[in-house]
């Protein structure tokens, strides 16, 4: 068996130079001794270094003959086996040795020089991760100046270069300031909704707290609480806590804690802005006289413990301008000019019941809602007109028409009245009795005297219905005007008895009206028949009372509301127009009659 | 004895110091003076919990209470310190701060900033830059759980498939082959020659990320050789087994490849997005200020 052995070197120019030699012998020796069968010049190569052994089967048993090991197929490995025909490498020092068979058998051993790889650490790195994705570096800059750019740099330059888009709650009016919409922090209130692509109509100046000015150049007729240093000065101190708080909130810009955004935050969601709970009115009304020392208003913290007793406003004296206040815990005598006796009205098996039964519009005794008839907004009831309620007993029929239908005397106005009345005498009369004449009857019961009687006639009847016992003071309660004739006071009925707080009717359905309203038993008009705040007691506790079947927990907010005491929460149900925490109109020539209550009371309060 | 001694009492001989030294050295970071930042990011996050259940935040909880302010500047202080690691890892300095204290309480102060960060949020969500820290953030930290895990996991198989060979004998063994490949194709008919051409051609390290993390190399030019190599004849057969030491070989730097490429990959995304995240954070912060 034989080695073919070639050696394959270079000269200076680089050419190749090929030496082959057969060694006929069936081991090999490699070492840096000259007695080796492949001698190696090369420090890196042991003296005797490698042994082939040509094995039975063909194969090379290759082993290293010192400690130092060699590479076999790029593996450092002390001893190995090559088969010639699939091939293997031996490397030692910088020397390869490709083991080959050839064609007629023997094997082939190509020694080479191989230069060292210096390329090699450079190789290495493509183990990285990084040689095959984008470095962290870039990716880095990438993401913090495409966020930096979108989210910060466009909106705030675009805020600082715009013309403001002017506040529009149609919502018609988009925002000028680009992607700011990636900055809100919550969808807005129901109320607000449509200014969601406005942000700058709130959010007006850079790094600035909404303003109250901002939210009043829309609710420009939102009632106040009470003045502003009234407020403050009721308002217990802060607590030290909160005051840093403030302080803090103060130095951005926000207007402490009696601006609108102290109590209306925004981004919330999209809902209402709930009523403030019972301790958001105790923490000033618990304790308000010992600060606000001069206050009318008693202190309050919960309505089962300490709830000061209702003051309703009523007409004190016949025909007076304004309604005044209860005296608190005083049983008020009410001058409203009207005689109206509820209890006889309201025996069920009195005069006036039979009188209903009879007559086919009620049909029935009278009931509270033939007269009283609830207001749209559920709080209180529409004025009683005399032609719809009175006048189907009360009748003011004073003949029949030439048409057929009965004459009447007008009500409201007594100039009215009197003209009336004149006609009653003068003008013709229908016919009473059989339209033939009999001879002779020309006297007392003839239309001839009365088409010819004397103008004085209609001032007595005039007279006779206004004084005592006539057909007005059935109801009316008789006076006498700046020049002596006869006259009737005014009737003057608030609209509003409880004005600082509301009532709602309509969730008391299901009780009887004369559960709270005693007016079953009520003699005379001059009766106030509201009811006290026991009778509210029976069912209404404090927030913190506990729920059963008959108690109901009721925090201030169920009849007070904050703007405008008087003004009701009405639900989403609330019907078009102002909410109710807005002032009310100022009325044209309000008539002392007519007086809206709530309106007096909330131009008083606008005073200092 | 007298050194049992003062080593039991933890006295200051020479042995001792040295004992304690090499103990330290060998104590993960994970478990650094037993678990000193676990305990103190559990206090944190702990505190913020009972902080957010017992504190009646009006009108709801969020980050603009003085309880949301307070944990938002707690956790961009964390954030903003937390970043840091990749300074002080480049400074080697010894001593009680050291880089091993510093990395442990990287780790568990990031984990408790998902709670921090979470109840900064008061649980409110929505398409906003305010939400885009936050998912910033708890990606950065997941990738960073997902570190701590491949890291103590990994380079046990990372070992396990060198199989005693430095990467760069690795190399070297593959080069082996193809000079050994080049010579045996030699007899090879012009089809089969190209085949070769094309897998001795192909860079040992083809392939694209995706393809390092799954290990499937789809377009493996040495795959596509071995299964073009028909015939019968000695030469084919010969570089057919020469392709096929070719193929081991390669599969196992792609193992490597492989075992590498997913423990470096959530650096590739923790890094960048941290300092997105940093980014983001400026947007945040001053968004909210700016339309206060």
């Amino acid at each position: 068996m034989a080695f073919l052995i070639r050696t394959i070197d270079f000269t200076a120019a680089g050419r190749e130079i090929i030496r082959d030699r057969v060694v006929d012998q069936n081991s090999l020796t490699i070492g840096r001794a000259a007695e080796n069968d492949i001698h190696l010049p090369d420090l890196a190569v042991e003296q005797n270094h490698v042994r082939i052994d040509l094995q039975g089967d063909g194969t090379l048993a290759v082993a290293a003959l010192g400690t130092l090991g060699f590479a076999l197929d790029g593996r450092v490995v002390t001893e190995g086996t090559i088969d010639p025909r699939t091939g293997g490498e031996i490397s030692l020092g910088a020397a390869r040795f490709a083991v080959a068979s050839e064609a007629d058998g023997r094997t082939i051993i190509t020694i080479r020089q191989v230069v060292a790889d210096e390329g090699k650490g450079d190789a290495l790195r493509g183990f990285a991760l990084a040689s095959v994705l984008p470095s962290k570096r870039a990716m880095s800059w990438a993401f913090a100046s495409a966020i930096l750019l979108l989210l910060l740099l466009v909106p705030v330059a675009s805020h600082l270069l715009r013309s403001p888009a002017k506040p529009d709650p149609t919502g018609k009016t988009p925002g000028t300031v680009l992607m700011d919409s990636a900055w809100t922090s919550g969808e807005l209130s129901l109320k607000h909704h449509s200014l969601k692509d406005n942000c700058e109509s709130c959010h007006v100046d850079a790094f600035e707290s909404v303003q109250d000015e901002t939210c009043i150049s829309c609710h420009k007729d939102t009632g106040d609480h009470a003045p502003m240093p009234r407020l403050a000065k009721g308002s217990p101190a802060l607590s030290p806590g909160d005051a840093l708080q403030w302080r803090i909130a103060e130095g951005f810009g926000k207007e402490g804690p009696l601006g609108c955004v102290a109590c209306h935050s925004e981004h919330e969601g999209p809902k209402r802005q709930p009523a403030g709970g019972e301790a958001f009115c105790s923490d000033c009304h618990n304790k308000l006289d010992t600060r606000l020392t001069d206050t009318a208003l008693a202190n309050a913290h919960d309505f089962g413990k300490g709830h000061p007793q209702f003051r309703p406003v009523y007409f004190a004296s016949f025909g007076a301008a304004k309604p005044v206040r209860a005296a608190p815990g005083a049983k008020p005598v009410e001058r409203s000019g009207l005689v109206f006796p509820h209890d006889v009205h309201m025996n069920a098996r009195g005069g006036a019941a039979r009188m209903a039964v009879s007559l086919s519009q009620y049909g029935k005794p009278l009931e509270c809602k033939d007269c009283h008839i609830l207001t749209s907004d559920r709080l209180s009831f529409k004025e009683v007109k005399m032609e719809d309620s009175c006048e189907g007993c009360h009748s003011l029929v004073s003949g029949r028409t030439a048409a057929g239908g009965f004459s009447k005397l007008r009500h409201g106005d007594i100039k009215d009245l009197a003209e009336d009345l004149a006609r009653v005498s003068s003008g013709p009369r229908a016919r009473v009795g059989p339209a033939r004449q009999r001879p002779g009857q020309i006297g007392s019961a003839s239309p001839y005297r009365a088409d010819f009687g004397r103008p004085v006639r209609a001032y007595i009847g005039l007279s006779n219905a206004l004084s005592a016992g006539g057909v007005c003071t059935e109801c009316h309660l008789p006076t006498r005007g700046p020049t002596g004739q006869a006259d009737l006071f005014p009737v003057n009925l608030p609209d509003r008895f409880l004005s600082s707080g509301y009532f709602n009717h309509e969730a008391h359905k299901r009780e009887k009206c004369t559960d709270c309203h005693a007016a079953d038993t009520s003699k005379v008009a001059s009766d106030l028949l509201i009811p006290d705040l026991k009778s509210c007691r029976d069912c209404h506790l404090g927030a913190t009372a506990v729920k059963t079947k008959k108690i109901v927990p009721s925090d201030c907010a169920m009849c007070h509301a904050y703007h405008l005491p008087a003004g009701q929460w009405q639900g989403l149900r609330s019907p078009k127009g102002p909410a109710p925490h807005y002032k009310p109109r100022p009325q044209a020539a309000p008539s002392p009659a007519k007086t809206k209550v709530a309106a007096v009371l909330a131009t008083a309060r606008q005073k200092p | 004895m007298a050194t049992k001694a003062a080593q039991e009492k933890g006295g200051t001989g020479r042995f001792s110091q040295d004992e304690k030294r090499r103990d330290s050295d060998h104590v993960s970071f994970l478990k650094h003076r037993g678990f000193r930042w676990l305990w103190i990011a559990l206090a944190l996050s702990a505190a913020s919990i009972a902080g957010y259940v017992l504190i009646d935040q009006e009108p709801r909880p969020n980050g603009g209470t003085w309880y949301g302010y307070t944990l938002g500047t707690i956790g961009v202080g964390l954030i903003l310190w937390l970043s840091l690691l990749g300074v002080r890892k480049r400074r080697i300095n010894p001593g009680a701060w050291s880089l091993k204290a510093w990395t442990s309480a990287h780790v568990y102060l990031g984990l408790s900033l998902v709670v921090v960060g979470t109840l900064h949020t008061g649980f409110q969500v929505g398409w906003n830059v305010h939400t885009l820290a936050y998912v910033l953030m708890l990606l950065v930290i997941a990738t960073g759980i997902y570190g701590v895990v491949v890291y103590a996991t990994l380079p046990a198989s990372l070992s396990a498939n060198r199989k005693e060979m430095t990467r760069a004998q690795m190399l070297d063994a593959l080069t082996a082959i193809d000079r050994q490949l080049e010579s045996a194709a030699q007899p090879l008919g012009r089809s089969e020659a190209d085949l070769v051409i094309a897998a001795l051609g192909q860079n040992v390290f083809y392939g694209g990320p995706l393809a390092r993390m799954t290990g499937s190399y789809s377009g493996c030019a040495t795959a596509r050789a071995l299964n073009g190599m028909g015939g019968g004849s000695d030469a084919t057969t010969r570089v057919a087994a020469l392709l096929e030491r070719r193929r081991d070989q390669l599969a196992q730097i792609r193992g490597a490849l492989r075992i590498r490429a997913m423990l470096e990959i959530w650096l590739f995304i923790h890094i960048p997005l941290t300092i997105a995240l940093i980014a983001a954070l400026t947007a945040h912060v001053i968004s909210v200020f700016y339309y206060w």
